[in-house]
């Protein structure tokens, strides 16, 4: 018996070659090959993460680096308590100096949570393994409050302005100096020569 | 009263015995399968049917269902103001859900009933008892080729359907949205990921066996002449689809929960 000797077997041969070809593609397409190619771990240590799951970005200056592999928690004895270690694995080529600004950022429309890494100026001492202690995000709970915060105290200046207290609200709502400004207008008109007599009397020295 | 309830116990032992026979031909099947030898000939002449065949409408399909989806989710997110992620929708319900799920009923309605058909008339017209009288195993001669032709050839017509639907999404976006082609691109491939491909392609492995096993099943039990064959291949197509769809939403769920 012959193989590969039949119409047959050649239009079901480039039936499935093609389908091949083009799952490798795709493969190769969707695969993040080269980020796993060279790279190497870096450790974060945060008091809170704010959310930050084991997939998350991780961006120096702007740009995907690498990608969040692992979260734990690491007791530290001398200050009493347990924080948290990013470990992140980032592309070899990346040099980030030991003084950079790390910190959880959020991203786009649903809200996505990444490592940030803000490059320091000290490229003479990189990070190497020891972790790079992050800034704390700011807890939504707390932006939360710290507005409430701001609008109370809006909210109290408007209520007093509204009540005509204040210099705002009697400026706003007292014709008092309006009257008096105009008084001054109407007198100056009348006798102009008031502006100089004064200024004859007492020529200012002091600056 | 009493017809009511001897309909009911009529109807359930219908479906115990369903069910029962379509676990004995499974298992006869799966055996001869993997015992082997294969009639390479009829393998690859069922590849053909199933696959180089059905490539065309598949591939229509795919095409139109692509461009739906462009347009109606773009109808959507145009009023959200963030086209961008009609790419990426786009892309992953293709991929994950109506890829696998349009090739698997296009199959089903096109090779399915011709298969019924084919072993129906078989029946009728005692070919099947005459291989058995040449001691040909009808299991091994018929199923099997069929078996294996349908559960190799689904996925890869899956992955031309993805490709395709995922290009008639591009045409619509790049062409009458204005967004740019290497922006589609780029966004189509980076919300993938290759679960969501490999979990596709692996529901349709089971859609081809469902389709091969079910429609086999109704083609041996065709009773009764030409009009026994026409029942039978209605019964075939409309029990394929439901159980294609029953194991699609197993298998959606197994993988949410499972693979999250």
């Amino acid at each position: 018996m012959l193989f590969g000797k039949t119409k047959l077997e050649l239009k079901v041969g480039i039936f499935v070659f093609t389908g091949l070809v083009i799952l490798g593609t795709f493969i190769l397409l969707i695969g993040d090959f080269k980020a796993w190619a060279s790279g190497r771990r870096i450790n974060f240590l945060f008091d809170f993460i704010n959310g930050v799951k084991v997939g998350a970005p991780v961006r120096f200056s702007g740009v995907d680096v690498g990608q969040v592999k692992e979260i734990n928690f690491i007791f530290n004895p001398q200050e009493n308590k347990t924080k948290v270690q990013i470990t992140g694995w980032i592309r070899r080529e990346v040099k980030v100096p030991i003084d950079s600004t790390v910190w959880i950022n959020t991203l786009g429309l649903l809200g996505e949570k990444y490592v940030e890494i803000i490059p320091g100026k000290d490229y003479a001492h990189l990070v190497t393994d020891q972790p790079i202690t992050g800034e704390e995000p700011i807890a939504t709970h707390e932006i939360a409050k710290l507005a409430k915060n701001i609008a109370s105290d809006i909210d109290e200046s408007i209520v007093k302005i509204k009540n005509k207290e204040g210099t705002i609200g009697k400026l706003l709502y007292d014709d008092a100096i309006y009257n008096d400004l105009e008084a001054l207008v109407a007198d100056l008109r009348q006798h102009p020569w008031k502006l100089f007599r004064k200024a004859k009397e007492k020529p200012v020295t002091k600056q | 009263m009493i017809n009511f309830l001897i309909d009911i116990g009529q109807k359930l032992l219908a479906l115990l015995s369903f069910v029962g026979g379509l676990a004995n031909l499974a298992g006869q099947a799966f055996y001869w399968a993997l015992v082997g030898p294969y009639k390479r000939r009829s393998i690859f002449d069922q590849m053909k049917k199933v696959g180089v065949d059905s490539m065309p409408i598949v591939l229509l399909t795919a095409f139109f269902i692509g461009v739906i989806m462009a347009l109606q989710i773009a109808y959507m997110m145009q009023r959200l103001g963030s086209e961008m992620y009609i790419a990426s929708i786009v892309a992953l319900s293709l991929v994950r859900e109506l890829g696998p799920i349009i090739t698997a009923l296009v199959v089903a309605g096109r090779v399915g009933a011709a298969i019924t058909a084919e072993i129906g008339s078989m029946q009728v017209t005692e070919q099947i008892d005459a291989l058995e009288t040449l001691a040909s195993n009808p299991i091994r001669y018929l199923v099997v080729p069929r078996l294996l032709a349908l559960s190799l050839m689904l996925p890869l017509l899956t992955i031309y359907a993805d490709i395709i639907g995922i290009f008639g999404g591009y045409l619509i976006c790049v062409h009458k949205l204005g967004i740019s082609s290497s922006m589609y691109l780029h966004i189509t491939f980076d919300a993938l990921l290759l679960k969501d491909l490999f979990t596709g392609l692996f529901k349709t492995v089971f859609f081809g066996m469902i389709i091969a096993l079910v429609s086999c099943y109704e083609g041996f039990n065709v009773e009764g002449g030409a009009e026994g064959v026409g029942r039978a291949t209605t019964k075939s197509v409309v029990t394929t689809f439901i159980l294609i769809i029953a194991a699609d939403c197993f298998f959606t769920a197994l993988f949410y929960f499972a693979m999250p």
